[in-house]
């Protein structure tokens, strides 16, 4: 009896660890699929008009709720939960979470041109010109490239806060109260799937919204940072980067007061 | 005179406990006869509770713990034992502040029986009723046994906890200062169970306050700064103490 439920454990345990490199393997082929694509007829950037953004802002909604957030889930739950106190391995990831979060979203905007753009060839908007006239011409269309630079940025950026709200969440179900379950014989998978996640379902809840409020209010922003980045002739670089600071300094505090709001909801809840 | 012929069912030998740099006790060796009451007394502090936490196993989920010594428990080294959960089963445990599930009071003392397989409903049934009576809490919360445990007094809550903790069927049952949160009329009713409870099970009482400890034991031992000053029956220990400092607790002149 004994020897089957330790077997069973061992069983889900290693399930357990094992979702996060699945979730990434899911990620990473596709991903990489559409980064070694180079075909000219595929590089259509979306037309800059606030429908489209809207629609764009939904879509990398969708999906990084179905990546990032579960990743940032599974991994707050194998750092709390398995992983021992005193790990080097968890002081490492805790401490990089720490400055992940800590960045303000536009520097990842940066980031998302310099590193997953450039990487993933040019993109040229239709015929070269310019996308205020294109706007009736060109319907909602996406552009695998561009979308999956997107969502590896919004991977990074909301997979850290969802670690920390995550690892929070956890932290606030009592030591008496899992003590008290440990104490009746319950495994570490009875005290967590029975007690820790009914208590802190909500506050997990919680902070995913909370990390995608972040991607909400920065995915605008990044399509559109690249499109002024991408066509705008006048000026010069010195235009266009003070253009670009303007738009990040507005962007960047309206998601940080957005994501206050959350906070204080937070704070007051509990 | 009787009972040392016994096998012991649970022997110490040599625990010396650190937390991190911090040691917490120092060469304790002692052994526990079955169907007894032993309590260990001392001031807050000296170590009881990570004592009767290592008992458990419990203290393996404290960072930086550390120990070296031997718990024997029936004879099989503890810490050889790989399975702690299966030990946990035997060895019970009541905390010093009642702490229930949020669900109902009958799904409270049925947990343990749950997790340990039993899962017909006439079964359950039966062990929840039994455990209850045996606390003297049955008739209290015959008819509210679907309701949830928060409009229970804390005694009661207490006495639910014991119950939740003997529906596990357990050998030895450890109370970590059971009484520490309860009113005089309630602490009375906890000490009156834990003596009708030795019957059954092999009990371990850790407390704080001495006229308790004389009250419910049969063997008492006095903790001081991590070290185990003295062990014997309890008598001896509060009417003829051979250790100054034990003299100097019993009669409320330390700690």
């Amino acid at each position: 009896m004994n020897a089957m439920t330790t077997r069973a454990e061992r069983k889900q345990k290693f399930v357990l660890q094992g979702i996060p490199f699945i979730i990434f393997g899911i990620a990473a082929i596709p991903i990489w699929k559409a980064l070694k694509k180079t075909d000219a007829a595929d590089m259509q950037v979306v037309s800059p008009n606030v429908l489209s953004m809207l629609l764009n802002d939904l879509y990398i909604l969708l999906s990084v709720s179905c990546l990032a957030i579960l990743l940032g889930i599974v991994c707050a739950f194998y750092l709390e939960e398995w992983l021992p106190k005193n790990n080097w391995a968890r002081r490492l990831i805790e401490s990089h979470v720490a400055i992940l979060t800590s960045i303000p979203s536009t520097l990842y905007g940066i980031l998302a041109i310099s590193i997953f753009f450039s990487y993933a060839g040019t993109l040229k908007v239709i015929d070269g010109a310019p996308p205020a006239q294109n706007t009736e011409s060109i319907p909602f269309q996406r552009n695998t490239t561009l979308f999956c630079g997107e969502v590896l940025t919004f991977i990074f950026m909301v997979t850290p806060v969802t670690i920390k709200t995550t690892q929070e969440a956890l932290r606030s179900v009592a030591t008496p109260v899992r003590e008290a379950v440990f104490a009746l014989g319950a495994s570490q998978w009875q005290v967590l799937r029975q007690h820790v996640v009914p208590i802190a379902f909500i506050r997990i809840l919680a902070g995913g919204c909370r990390a995608m409020s972040r991607a909400f209010a920065t995915a605008a922003l990044l399509i559109g940072i690249y499109i002024w980045y991408d066509t705008t002739d006048a000026g010069g670089m010195s235009g266009r980067f003070i253009l670009f600071l303007a738009v990040s300094l507005f962007l960047s505090v309206f998601s940080s007061s957005l994501t206050e709001v959350y906070d204080s909801d937070l704070t007051q809840r509990s | 005179m009787l009972t040392e012929e016994k096998q012991p069912i649970l022997s110490i030998r040599d625990l010396n406990i650190w937390y991190g740099d911090k040691q917490i006790l120092r060469d304790l060796s002692f052994e526990v006869q079955q169907r007894q009451v032993t309590a260990f007394i001392g001031p807050t502090n000296c170590g009881k509770s990570t004592l009767v936490r290592c008992i458990n196993r419990l203290n393996d989920f404290t960072p930086n713990f550390r120990s070296i010594g031997e718990i024997l428990f029936k004879g099989s080294h503890l810490h050889e034992a790989s399975d702690a959960t299966a030990l946990r089963k035997q060895i019970g445990m009541v905390f010093r502040k009642p702490t229930l599930f949020r669900c109902s009071i009958y799904e409270n003392v049925a947990y343990g029986a749950q997790i340990a397989g039993v899962n017909q409903s006439e079964h359950l049934d039966i062990i929840v009723e039994k455990n209850l009576q045996k606390t003297g809490l049955w008739d209290e919360v015959e008819d509210i046994l679907d309701e949830t445990p928060e409009q229970l007094s804390t005694g009661q809550q207490q006495l639910l906890c014991i119950a939740r903790a003997l529906a596990v069927d357990p050998e030895v049952l450890i109370f970590d200062e059971p009484c520490g949160e309860l009113d005089p009329i309630e602490t009375v009713k906890i000490e009156t169970l834990v003596r009708d409870l030795t019957n059954e099970y092999t009990l371990i009482f850790a407390t704080n306050k001495r006229r308790q400890a004389a009250r419910v034991s049969d063997v008492a031992g006095f903790l001081y700064g991590g070290e185990l000053i003295e062990f014997g029956a309890t008598e001896k220990i509060f009417t003829n103490p051979q250790d100054n400092r034990t003299e100097q607790y019993v009669t409320g002149r330390l700690g």
